[in-house]
């Protein structure tokens, strides 16, 4: 059983049961609503009867005679004394009641029309179209009839109120029908009507006289036809609703009669599904596996929720049985009826509209059928797609940099819980051996072994040793995680694929994850708290899949955009850009300090020799030590200025965001994209090393000191803000006079409005700039924003210059009081002060009013930000959900699982975005790409040509493996 | 009125002989019915196109020239 290879799926199909089908594969039928006996046995023919399955251990079942847990259970079934409903199915009944003879129970369409519908039911199943459409507008026309097309019988209009009655709707003579025809015959005066004698009456009626008098007194009902006559003569309505049950019994005698072929054009297949069977007469009862009860601390039982509606049912079904024998009258039978109905109903399912649920007898709701498989935490989306798994570890992340990305610190105290799967052979025997003998303690050791007859053994700290010798080839051990192994890594949530990534194991000390920073942006964690998943691996194809599609390394560059989403981030650029913007020199010791994490051992020749007579090397020396030896680029970078790499020598410019960060760094880009995904990682781990040497070698730190202005800057700054306060009383004057001019599209008001902005911003940028002037090149702010590692000028501008305009909803802040922001203001000051412009900076602090309508504005983003994350959440749910089942085909096509085409080709040009060189600027040189190949078919004539790709895809093993293989650009021989 | 199938923005529709439509479901293994769908309402679809044709669409393409797409005219 448990190895058994596993099925496919060949199809699958739903449609109803019959009940004779659930007498059939019921074990019992169920008689008494007792569970248990007084000496606590299972009552035969009870809910708790042991033919359907059982749930203690040890006991056999007396159905197949299998123990607790291989045994699944068994059906049984209660006869129920009068057909239910079955709720899931009121829409359907409904329908079906609309659309078929009250007589003659055949569907209300001639034979061309039926036929017609089925001809669209037909197309919508090929082009694979909801066929409720179809089956909907045919119910639609049939409801039109008054009459039936085959039978002549009146129809009448079906009422359904919910969840499970339904009427029909006749109109009858109303009772008081002599009261209103003789009103009618008092004429009005008023309204010009005349009175009608029952002379004139019998006359215009055709009725004889003595009938009419007759009904005029309410002795006699007019018929049918005589009725229409009146109602005509004095334009009356005799008529009242008359509503008539419908009982389930009923139902299910008209739907009998349901002729097969007028089914199929309602979308049903009579061979699979009768309509009579949603009416139910027998009732499966579920196995006691699916509802096993649960005997509390003091020794009672306590029953499942199911159990417990199971007990309502036949309790009534009993009662019901009971009182149509003793012949109780039909108004108690029908009460019982209906409750007979409840209970069946909220059984399966207890959340309906228009009915109270059935409660537990604390008040809490029952938690009945559909609540089992419905919702988040029901069968489907709990269960089956969430199921919580084994060889799982989660904690807190935090960063080291001395990891490679590729890597991931692993607690010792997760390795030695989470283990891997060894099979011995004569060649690992020792090695198996060791772990074992290590016992579950000792770090590289082992949990668990398996004897070759499938016995599994725990590993104890006393068995250990004893075990270790055993251990044979043939035997399984479960080793402990050790340095090297591959484990997938997860942080939710998971928005796309580089959310989860295979990272190789380096077992450490202490209690967290740790990850090289560089894979922060990929995952967008950060170690404020964050915590993540590890999943340890089960077999061999798993292993090997996720190193080679999974790896960190490989997740380089992104679907999304086709460049590098890893990268250097925030104090590696700032690093970078410390050592290559002023290009500043380094003696030998300083040099080798700065690359002595790197695979470099050995500086090139100086750049020059210094004053002293020293020799020196520049940062541009250092960081070309970290380049492939023969890449060429040349583009705009961060700074502005012109970025040449030539042969692998930087010669200009500034390394920083553009050039070797997260988003698309140009040089991390065209590394990845050239030399491949290993000498990337290298490179990455290189450069964010390097950057941290360097970014100490100068030291960088920030204060409140590095953002104050001197004096004199200061007066010039309040003098801009003063400026643009006169302004802005200009425009408000302008304003009140009527003299200011709209634009174009725009009332008087909102033209005031913008400019007054528009003022206020330049202010700003006129604050920030002045305040720009005083700052050093070397001011970590201006270095930060400068090189891309983190904020920008603007931050700067708010913290030395003004703060500037908070704006709630793009506009100046208007809330608050009547006519003012707050009482501190007059009624309908227009002023920048008044409406939250904040002339301060974060530097000389905010007074408590700017402090104020600052708070109001970033109340607003955070709000924003809180929304938005749940808007997008659901939308990426729905979205994932209508794209989970595309699937890119061996020809190219993009389908769905029915085989529909979406796209021709994946993405128009069927080529990944990951593969493609992209950005407008650097168009595709075809010709270059065309010589080249030529070029290789023309030299493999020569003896040399199999090795001619001299820039061979490193391997794809481990880290461990490929470093040397990246090192030398000629592929060397594997052994 | 503005006849939109003659702006520029809308790509090339053109009805399908039945030859090449042979060729084309047979090149792909398919029925026509699982070919995506357009509605014969659509504006942009040529005077002759009936239900149960099949258009060729020429669209100008961003990464590549020209990407071709067939389309099964539905009511």
């Amino acid at each position: 059983m448990q190895n058994s290879t596993p099925k496919d799926i060949g199809s699958i199909n739903f449609g109803l049961m019959e009940p004779e089908e659930y007498r059939e594969m019921s074990a019992t039928k169920i008689i008494t609503a007792d569970t248990y006996d007084d000496d606590g046995f299972p009552i035969d023919m009870g809910l708790m009867d042991p033919r359907l399955g059982v749930i203690d251990p040890g006991l056999e079942c007396k159905t197949c005679g299998k123990h607790s847990g291989s045994c699944n259970g068994h059906f049984g079934h209660i006869e129920l004394a009068a057909p239910v409903i079955h709720v899931g199915f009121t829409k359907l009944i409904r329908r079906l009641l609309r659309g078929t003879c009250r007589e003659c129970s055949r569907l209300l369409l001639t034979e061309d029309e039926r036929g017609e519908f089925y001809d669209q039911i037909d197309d919508s199943r090929k082009l694979g179209r909801d066929l409720n459409d179809v089956t909907k507008a045919a119910i639609r026309q049939a409801r039109k009839k008054d009459r039936c097309p085959h039978c002549g019988e009146i129809q009448y209009d079906i009422d359904h109120e919910k969840p499970t009655t339904y009427y029909e709707v006749q109109q009858v003579l109303a009772s008081e029908y002599s009261q209103r025809i003789a009103g009618a015959m008092q004429g009005d005066e008023e309204a010009g009507i005349e009175r009608t004698t029952p002379d004139e009456l019998a006359e215009k009626t055709e009725i004889d006289i003595g009938r009419v008098n007759e009904i005029l007194s309410g002795s006699f009902r007019p018929r049918e036809g005589q009725r229409k006559a009146i109602e005509k003569a004095l334009d009356i309505d005799l008529t009242e609703e008359d509503t008539n049950k419908l009982m389930p019994s009923d139902i299910r005698d008209w739907f009998e009669a349901i002729p097969d072929e007028d089914m199929e054009v309602l979308g049903i297949n009579p061979e699979r599904s009768r309509p009579e069977w949603m009416i139910l007469t027998v009732l499966p009862v579920p196995p006691v596996t699916a509802r096993p009860s649960i005997t509390l601390d003091n020794g009672q039982r306590s029953e499942d929720d199911l159990t417990h509606k199971l007990v309502d049912i036949i309790r009534i079904n009993q009662r019901f049985m009971e009182n149509r024998e003793a012949g109780a009258p039909q108004l108690i039978i029908e009460d019982l009826w209906e409750l007979l109905q409840y209970h069946v109903t909220t059984f399966m399912d207890n959340e309906i509209s228009g009915t109270p649920p059935a409660r537990h007898r604390s008040g809490r709701p029952l938690k009945t059928l559909s609540q089992r498989l419905k919702g988040k935490e029901g069968r489907f989306r709990g269960s089956l797609s969430g199921k919580r798994v084994n060889f799982s570890a989660r904690t807190v992340i935090s960063p080291d940099p001395t990891l490679s990305l590729n890597e991931v610190g692993v607690p010792d105290r997760v390795a030695s819980e989470m283990t891997q799967t060894m099979n011995v052979t004569e060649r690992n025997v020792d090695e198996a051996r060791r772990y074992v003998s290590n016992g579950p303690e000792a770090h590289p050791g082992a949990n668990y072994v398996r004897r070759p007859d499938g016995r599994r053994l725990k590993v104890t700290e006393k068995n250990c040793e004893q075990l270790a010798e055993k251990v044979d080839a043939g035997w399984e051990v479960n080793r402990h995680l050790v340095d090297g192994d591959i484990v997938i890594f997860n942080r939710q949530p998971s928005l796309h694929r580089m959310s989860i990534m295979a990272h190789e194991v380096v077992v450490m000390p202490y209690k967290t994850f740790r990850l090289n920073t560089v894979v922060c942006p990929p995952y967008n964690a950060d170690f404020d708290g964050d915590e993540m998943n590890m999943h340890a691996l089960q077999n061999e194809e798993a292993r090997a899949e996720a190193r080679v599609l999974m790896r960190v390394q490989e997740q380089i560059l992104s679907p999304r955009f086709g460049e590098n989403i890893i990268g250097a981030i925030q104090d590696h650029i700032s690093g970078m850009y410390l050592l290559t913007h002023d290009n500043p020199r380094f003696n030998e010791t300083q040099a080798l300090d700065l690359l002595r994490a790197t695979r470099i051992d050995e500086l090139p020749e100086p750049s020059g020799v210094d004053d002293e007579g020293e020799p020196f090397w520049t940062g541009y020396d250092v960081f070309s030590e970290l380049l492939p030896d023969d890449l060429n680029l040349e583009f705009t970078g961060t700074v502005g200025d012109d970025v040449v790499i030539e042969n692998g020598q930087l010669l200009e410019g500034t390394v920083a965001e553009d050039e070797v960060g997260e988003f698309g760094g140009e040089i991390v880009d065209t590394i990845t994209k050239v030399y491949g995904n290993t000498r990337a990682r290298i490179f990455v781990n290189e450069v964010s090393t390097l950057a941290m040497r360097a970014i100490m070698h100068f030291g960088f730190s920030i204060g409140i000191d590095d953002e104050t202005i001197p004096e004199e800057a200061q007066a010039r700054i309040d003098e801009t803000i003063e400026d643009a306060d006169d302004r802005v009383e200009e425009l408000i004057e302008a304003y009140e006079r009527g003299e200011l001019e709209s634009l174009p599209g725009r009332t008087v008001d909102e033209t005031l409005e913008m400019k007054i902005m528009q003022t206020l911003s330049r202010a700003r940028d006129n604050a920030g700039n002045i305040a720009d002037e005083h700052f050093d090149d070397d001011n970590p702010a201006v270095v930060m924003a400068e090189s891309g590692a983190r904020g920008s000028m603007l931050n700067l501008t708010q913290m030395a210059g003004a703060v500037g305009q908070q704006a709630v909803r793009g506009e100046r802040i208007n809330r608050g009081y009547e006519d003012r922001t707050l009482s501190h203001y007059k009624p309908n000051d227009l002023s920048a002060e008044a409406h939250g412009f904040v002339e301060n900076s974060y530097t000389s602090g905010l007074t408590p009013r700017e402090f104020f309508f600052h708070a109001m504005g970033g109340r607003e983003g955070l709000v924003d930000t809180a929304v938005r994350t749940s808007k997008s959440g659901y939308l990426q749910r729905r979205l994932i959900n209508a794209l989970s089942e595309l699937e890119t085909q061996y020809d190219g096509t993009v389908r769905d699982t029915s085989d529909t085409i979406v796209q021709f080709e994946f993405g128009e040009d069927g080529t990944s975005p990951v593969k493609v060189s992209s950005g407008d600027d650097n168009e595709i040189d075809v010709e270059q790409i065309a010589d080249q190949v030529l070029d290789s078919e023309f030299a493999s004539e020569e003896e040399r040509a199999e090795f001619l790709g001299t820039k061979a895809e490193p391997t794809n093993l481990s880290e461990y493996a490929d470093d040397r293989l990246v090192e030398g650009t000629e592929v060397t021989s594997d052994d | 009125m503005v006849d939109v199938s003659q702006h520029e923005l809308v790509p090339e529709h053109t009805v399908l002989e039945e030859d090449v439509l042979e060729e084309v479901l047979s090149e792909y293994d398919i029925d026509r019915t699982d070919l995506p769908k357009i509605k014969r309402n659509d504006s942009a679809l040529p005077d002759e196109a009936a239900v149960g044709d099949v258009v060729k669409i020429v669209r100008n393409s961003r990464t590549t020239d020209q990407a071709v797409v067939y389309r099964l005219v539905v009511e």
